[in-house]
């Protein structure tokens, strides 16, 4: 590693843009119908493409990467690239929509050296998840993934995105998601972004949803041992964590050595995959320029006017300002979330008198 | 099953550290439950065997290292990868007194280093989009039953085809013999499991169909780390 940086803990490599799915909430920048200006299309071959990994990996020192897309299996040298990580002892997970994982297909990837899948699981009823994934049978084959994967001792967590339509459904896309053996699941309430900023309004949970949601989540933690986390986040000012004591929550990490920096298929680095904002191509510039403290400060330390005076400010961060950008063209905006209840915000939420930091660094 | 020394010897490792803390888990951001600690020892520590048996069981440390170090906002798992360079210090010392053989050696480190890095990621917050901290223990007998049963209830319910069912059902048994389960255990939810399949006019899958190849030298280093806890 030439760096003198510490490791960098993960990284998202987005190997394809293709995908056989429509999901409504997808968040991907390049499928953003609103986008006046196109994201870059194409991806590189597949000997660029693990030129680039091998960069990446000697100029970051990272030990995880997930790979994700699109559907990472439309692309046909994904097995090539797990392999490639694992001899390199890069831990890999794979995000996938299950579709085209068959028992061969999982059996490959597991030996190659994938430690983890995470496959959206929408519903306990399969016209609903099939609803949302806009693809016909998706539901039976993302269960039928979860089996194969299990048969090979793979590990699985199931990603349910929380939406108008599906979110009451929670609690019993829980029990079904451990009855095929997933070892834990994402409660992700929708992000708005790509294909899902077009029903942004359509398709947003409630504060009172979520907040019913997590009480189903807590129950099913205890009823049936599996963890649950929420990875996008909950402000705490909107809805208070406490009284979920099971269930992880977690924050935006832009920035710091946690990040979790997106690099595309032609090797375009993003401060994450929910933001459209490329820092620069890695197959041009280094991780360390393209990551500098001036390149990414703006990115790190954006923080909406209405959390300056908050408690939470420094972990929240006001929720994904990716989220914001992508809405309503700014790091600083209110993220939809916060935007549709702020006003519930201003009776729960703590003040302090602690200066914000102006500098990251 | 065609599972890879490494991939082995990786399980047995997150297992041993799972057990050692008695589980693992994510810890909220907000809310922090402190973990047992992990056993100490007050006798003294000479040989590299000793030093080796340490490192083993200073995962209780390293899980409260991790939460300090997250709490100050570090996160570069400074004491696991002291642990990692001391395990295989130990390791190099007890391997050039004849006590292993190299390929063994290598097989317990890559043991230690993938229960280091578990403990330290179910014991890091998580933050935007960190894929789900996953529990690697082994999964007990009555979750194999739980969801055989909620299973069984679905396919009566017929909300999931008998195709779905009989698919997930073959992958719990198929658990059964991967995890290390105690016979009584084994045996109770294995009839259980085949008078299910007898209700349903089925054959249950035989045990024999399930294979596990596991080379020697794995055996040998999975084995030495269960000598080496277990004092033999």
């Amino acid at each position: 590693m030439t760096s003198t940086r510490p490791p960098l803990q993960a990284l998202i490599f987005e190997v394809t843009q293709r995908c056989n799915h429509a999901c409504r909430h997808c968040y991907n920048v390049w499928q953003d119908p609103l986008q006046s200006a196109s994201y870059p299309d194409g991806q590189l071959d597949p000997a660029r493409t693990l030129e680039l990994l091998a960069r990446v990996i000697e100029e970051t020192g990272c030990r995880h990467i997930t790979l994700t897309g699109g559907e990472p299996l439309l692309r046909p040298d994904l097995l090539q690239i797990v392999e490639f990580l694992n001899q390199r002892h890069v831990q890999v997970t794979v995000i996938s929509n299950g579709r085209l994982l068959d028992e061969q297909a999982a059996a490959a990837l597991i030996q190659a050296g994938v430690g983890l899948f995470e496959l959206p699981l929408l519903s306990h009823l399969g016209e609903v998840h099939n609803e949302l994934s806009g693809a016909p049978g998706a539901w039976q084959a993302v269960l039928s993934a979860m089996s194969n994967i299990r048969r090979q001792h793979g590990q699985v967590v199931a990603a349910f995105v929380a939406t108008r339509r599906n979110i009451e459904h929670l609690q019993e896309t829980i029990r079904l998601a451990f009855a095929f053996g997933a070892r834990g699941v994402m409660f992700n309430r929708f992000n708005p972004g790509g294909r899902g900023r077009e029903r942004l309004e359509e398709i947003l949970p409630s504060l009172g949803q979520v907040q019913t949601a997590l009480s189903a989540a807590e129950f099913a933690i205890q009823e049936y041992g599996i963890p649950v986390s929420c990875s996008i986040p909950i402000q705490p000012c909107l809805i208070d964590h406490s009284p979920y004591p099971h269930v992880s929550f977690g924050f935006c990490s832009a920035g710091t050595d946690r990040a979790y920096y997106a690099i595309d298929p032609l090797g375009n680095l993003r401060p994450c995959n929910h933001s459209d904002t490329i820092l620069g191509n890695l197959l041009v510039e280094s991780f360390a320029a393209l990551t500098a403290p001036e390149r990414i400060s703006t990115f790190a330390s954006a923080i909406p006017a209405f959390c300056s005076d908050c408690d939470h400010r420094l972990e929240c961060q006001g929720g994904c300002k990716a989220s914001a950008q992508v809405c309503y063209g700014s790091l600083t905006a209110e993220e939809p979330f916060l935007h549709y209840n702020h006003a519930a915000a201003i009776k729960t939420r703590p003040t302090t008198t602690t200066p914000i930091p102006t500098s990251f660094g | 099953m065609d599972l890879s020394r490494r991939d082995f010897m990786k399980l047995v490792g997150i297992s041993v550290a799972s057990l050692a803390l008695t589980r693992c888990r994510t810890l909220p951001v907000t809310c922090y439950a402190p973990l047992p600690p992990s056993p100490t020892t007050t006798e003294s520590i000479t040989t590299a065997r000793d030093r080796l048996r340490r490192c083993w069981l200073s995962f209780g440390d390293l899980a409260q290292a991790t939460i300090e170090e997250s709490n100050q906002g570090m996160s570069d798992n400074v004491f696991g990868q002291q642990l990692i360079a001391d395990h295989r210090q130990a390791l190099d010392a007890l391997l050039s007194e004849g006590g292993l053989t190299p390929a063994v050696a290598d097989l317990i480190q890559e043991a230690f280093d993938a229960a280091v890095y578990h403990v330290w990621r179910s014991n890091a917050p998580i933050t935007c989009y960190e894929p789900m901290i996953v529990d690697y223990a082994p999964v007990s007998a009555s979750v194999l039953v739980q969801q055989s049963e909620i299973l069984q209830e679905l396919a009566e319910k017929g909300t999931i085809d008998q195709v779905l069912l009989s698919k997930a059902q073959a992958a719990i048994e198929h658990d059964m013999a991967y995890y290390a389960m105690t016979d009584e255990e084994l045996s109770s939810l294995y009839e259980r499991l085949v008078a299910e399949w007898d209700r349903q006019g089925q054959a249950a899958p035989s045990f024999e169909e399930v294979d596990l190849e596991i080379t020697p030298d794995a055996r040998a280093a999975a084995q030495f780390i269960i000598n080496l806890l277990t004092r033999k």
